[in-house]
């Protein structure tokens, strides 16, 4: 496996483009395996378009290409500069309330991230905002969406761990909004150090928010009926990015008229670029993670991290440093089901509460999406948006300290993680 | 001393019994054979999806699979009966029917024609019942009910035999498809539920019990072939013992299991009327062509 | 020949673009069908098969418009030469993997037509597995046209993936 990481980073380093070097430096484990069949690094990366968590990636890309050209983004922008345009960064911030919303529709942070690329992507550089901190905020935030139920990493941790799920779901609201606050503050940060420029002088007059509310009554009704139709039953959350494309073209086509058969042919050519430069990636790097849960990677370096201490928060804190350095390699679903039978018996037996520690891991591990050299959100804005690797990295940091010094006070204060779901559960 | 790793996938959890008895099984294998045959288990589906699995192993991968009759029906259509509704009763005929000429043949066919070696089958998981957010006592109940079903054709026709409207979805799906009622139900055993969760989502159980699941344990017959015989007869006698030993664990843990939920608010529906049930289950032998065959067994088995 | 390539890039964009309207479409039938309580197992089956399809297409698409993400800390501050024999050796080692995606990927689908797709019955897997060799066949193709322009021009092609251009 050694040698595989090493040809990844020459490939990368020679300017290969990441889904070759990814896929080709995967294939060299199988090499080192002649007991294993040549053909598996190709089947798992067909398995990969089977599978119903990314069916929802190129359906949110071209819900997100329609939306623009439909006069969605428009009256949606032009209803959030009325909301936060006296703010610095007001666009940022939207990013933010709109993967918090979001996390009640698809429930996926690869999925957030793909849609908000091609809605707020290229408005945010208009404004000013360099592309790497538009990247950066559009990747990062959406770690909020994986927080508010249903999600699909606590679904998983549950069932693996044999933790409530109703538990684990009321758990994620209030470290979502202290992230999205903190995620805040980073944001006003850095557009105050930067000089982002507010779009408007002042605060909007009572008037222009009513004319931009009916302007935006229809964008602002999409949210609502998705998350309505996921609750009454009516849509998986596999539908629901189906659902939004074809809302998209109902209000482009019918209510504001403004989607004709040349836009809508240019948007799908938009999408097929999009969706290929996005899923090619993910697609092949499941070669390269087949290798390592071959391996048993994670598992061996795991157990010998719990004998350590047996402070149940330094522990915890040693587990997060642990996952957040595999999540540069693994995502989220990988480290979910591979780390969760070793570090929760351990956390359980010094005492820590399930919950507590379940919500805390996964965020470490959601944060494996964001971060290089392998993520697929990472990978799908930085592909959508044309921002290179290491400018991605330099403007995320005050997201990263952020959001790290949120995880430390979740890991201290459990009260903060267990407070709703010890008061509806009892 | 020949060395020999076998990496044995499968998709429960490992708090399951399932995975603990495939621990005991390498840990057996492992002493007989003096550390040469060692078995890791990968759990919760890590290695890949059990339809991909299955192709590796068919292509020569040092690799195990626990499945189900229904996919290697796939392969030999005959043996999918195996997974009809109310096929075996007990658990002693289930043990017994790899000791049948019928089903020796089917398995020697797997492997000559398909390269999949059933190294055992005696891993059942127990009866099977509807789930679902209503008491279900006669095949009408079912009428419209969506009623989640793995995706294979032989449990479809199952669901749909007795009643239902089969809806394919992984098991991962359940959990969020119930709660968002993509679902009216699901059909499964009572060892199921709670290491899922699933009796935060579902309020009543139908003891239907319309398909006893045995489960398969697979391996490449290519490699199989190439194990010393000694090796060969471990890795098969400590199979059917693991798999013998937690299908009993695991009928009585139905009892314990049914206890717990219940005592969490599940209610139970046991006057079921099963004689219907086991007649309109003969529709989905028929829907398959596997009237015959069923018959072909029931009279090597004296039924 | 350069017409028939011309026709070929165009089915593919038409089939890519066709593929991904009808996993819209098909994932919505589905929904309303289950809604109606007559859940139609085949339409997310037949949505996953266009899938895969749509992905190794638009795969071709983006790798023909320079749109995969790459890394050039490196390679941009490297002289002209240097970066045109980087490109060479990139595109000799791509290749090289299509050429082994497009034989293996051929030897799965056959292997796997035995395989039933998502259990239906007289569909295979094939269907989908042979995604990934013609999009290979396909993404070789416009990698040995990357190859012949290097050769034609002197110095480096201003790709939109190096130099930030918007798409
Ligand atoms: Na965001
Ligand atoms: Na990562």
């Amino acid at each position: 496996m050694l040698l595989v990481v090493l040809a990844f980073a020459v490939f990368l380093l020679i300017g290969m483009p990441v889904a070759f070097a990814i896929g080709i430096s995967g294939v060299l484990f199988f090499l080192q395996h002649p007991e294993l069949p040549f053909t598996i690094p190709l089947q798992v990366t067909v398995s990969q378009t089977q599978n119903f968590a990314l069916l929802a990636v190129p359906l949110f890309i071209m819900a997100g290409n329609y939306m623009n050209r439909s006069g969605i983004t428009e009256s949606l922008l032009n209803l959030a500069s009325v909301a936060t345009g006296h703010f610095k960064g007001g666009l940022a911030q939207i990013s933010i309330v709109l993967s918090a919303l979001m996390g009640g529709v698809s429930g996926s942070a690869i999925a957030d991230a793909a849609m908000q690329s091609r809605i707020l992507g290229e408005e945010m550089t208009k404004r000013g905002m360099s592309r790497g901190f538009t990247a950066g905020v559009i990747s990062f935030t959406s770690l909020l969406t994986p927080l508010i139920p249903p999600g699909i990493g606590m679904i998983l941790y549950g069932t693996i761990g044999q933790v409530s799920i109703g538990r684990m779901f009321a758990a994620g609201f209030a470290p979502a909004l202290l992230l999205g606050i903190a995620m805040s503050i980073a944001v006003w940060y850095t557009s105050n150090k930067r000089g982002y420029p507010p779009e408007r002088a002042k605060r909007a007059s009572l008037a222009e928010v009513g004319s931009a509310l009916r302007g935006g009554v229809w964008a602002l009704l999409f949210p609502v009926i998705l998350l309505v139709g996921l609750r009454m039953g009516i849509f998986t959350p596999s539908e629901i990015g189906a659902f939004a494309v074809l809302y998209a073209l109902f209000i482009g086509f019918v209510v504001y008229r403004r989607l004709k058969t040349k836009s809508f042919i240019e948007a799908l050519e938009i999408s097929l670029a999009d969706v290929g430069s996005a899923m090619f990636l993910i697609s092949l790097s499941a070669i390269f993670s087949y290798g390592i849960v071959f391996e048993r990677i994670p598992e061996v370096i795991a157990s010998s991290l719990t004998s350590l201490t047996d402070n149940v928060q330094l522990v915890m804190v040693l587990i997060v440093l642990l996952v957040l350095v595999a999540g540069l390699f693994i995502d989220a679903t990988v480290i979910i089901i591979m780390m969760t039978p070793i570090f929760l018996p351990a956390v359980r037996a010094m005492g820590g509460d399930p919950v507590h520690f379940g919500v805390v891991f996964i965020v470490a591990a959601t944060i494996g999406n964001f971060t290089p050299p392998v993520g697929a959100a990472m990978f799908t804005v930085c592909s959508i948006l044309r921002v290179s690797v290491g400018a991605y990295v330099r403007e995320s940091l005050p997201l990263m300290i952020a959001i790290g010094l949120t995880t430390l006070l979740l890991i201290f204060v459990p009260e903060l993680i267990l407070l709703i779901p010890n008061l509806l559960f009892g | 001393q020949e060395k020999h790793i076998l990496r044995m996938n499968h998709v429960h959890s490992p708090v399951e019994a399932y995975h603990s008895a495939f621990q005991e099984w390498a840990k057996r294998v492992g002493e007989r054979t003096n550390g040469g045959l060692k078995i890791e288990v990968f759990h919760s589906a890590q290695l890949g999806n059990e339809e991909d699995i299955i192709e590796q192993i068919r292509q020569g991968a040092n690799i195990g699979q626990n499945t189900d009759a229904a996919r290697l029906g796939n392969y030999v259509r005959e043996i999918a009966v195996l997974n009809g509704p109310y096929f075996v009763d007990t658990l002693d005929e289930a043990f017994a029917l790899s000791k049948l000429d019928i089903v020796k043949k089917w398995k020697t066919e797997l492997a000559d024609k398909h390269g999949l070696q059933v190294v055992c089958f005696d891993f059942v998981q127990g009866k099977r019942h509807v789930f679902a957010n209503k008491p279900v006592r006669n095949p009408g109940d079912l009428s419209g009910l969506r009623i989640r079903t793995p995706p294979a054709p032989i449990w479809q026709e199952s669901v749909r035999a007795i009643g239902a409207a089969p809806t394919a979805m992984s098991f991962g799906d359940i959990y969020p498809g119930l709660q968002q009622r993509a679902v009216d139900g699901a059909e499964l055993t009572y060892a199921n539920i709670r290491p899922s969760n699933l009796q935060e989502v579902i309020k009543n159980v139908s003891e239907t019990g319309h398909i006893t699941l045995i489960n398969f344990e697979v391996v490449s017959a290519a490699w199989f072939k190439k194990l010393p015989a000694d090796y060969q007869t471990a890795l098969v006698e400590e199979c059917s013992a693991a798999g013998q030993k937690v299908s009993k664990v695991l009928a009585d843990a139905a009892e314990s299991e049914k206890a717990a939920l219940v005592k969490g608010g599940m209610k139970v529906t046991d006057n079921v009327d099963l004689e219907a049930f086991r007649k309109a289950g003969d529709a989905a032998y028929k829907a398959l062509g596997l009237t015959e065959v069923r018959a072909a067994v029931y009279k090597e088995m004296g039924r | 020949m350069k017409t028939l390539y011309d026709y070929v890039l165009k089915l593919e964009a038409i089939l890519a673009g066709l593929f991904l309207m009808l996993m819209v479409g098909l994932l919505l039938l589905g929904g309303v069908a289950r809604m109606m309580q007559h859940p139609l197992n085949w339409t997310i089956d037949l949505a996953t098969c266009f899938f895969a399809w749509a992905v190794f297409l638009c795969a071709d698409i983006a790798w023909r418009k320079d749109m995969l993400m790459s890394l050039d800390l490196v390679t941009a501050k490297l002289s002209e030469r240097y970066q045109r024999a980087l490109l060479f050796v990139n595109y000799a080692v791509i290749a090289l993997f299509l050429c082994y995606a497009i034989y293996g990927g051929t030897l799965l689908a056959w292997t796997s037509r035995s395989r039933t797709f998502n259990g239906i019955p007289g569909v295979s897997y094939s269907w989908v597995t042979a995604s990934i060799a013609v999009g290979a066949a396909l993404m070789l193709i416009t990698t040995i046209l990357k190859i012949r322009a290097l050769m034609r021009s002197d110095g480096v092609p201003c790709t939109a993936a190096a130099s930030g251009e918007v798409a």
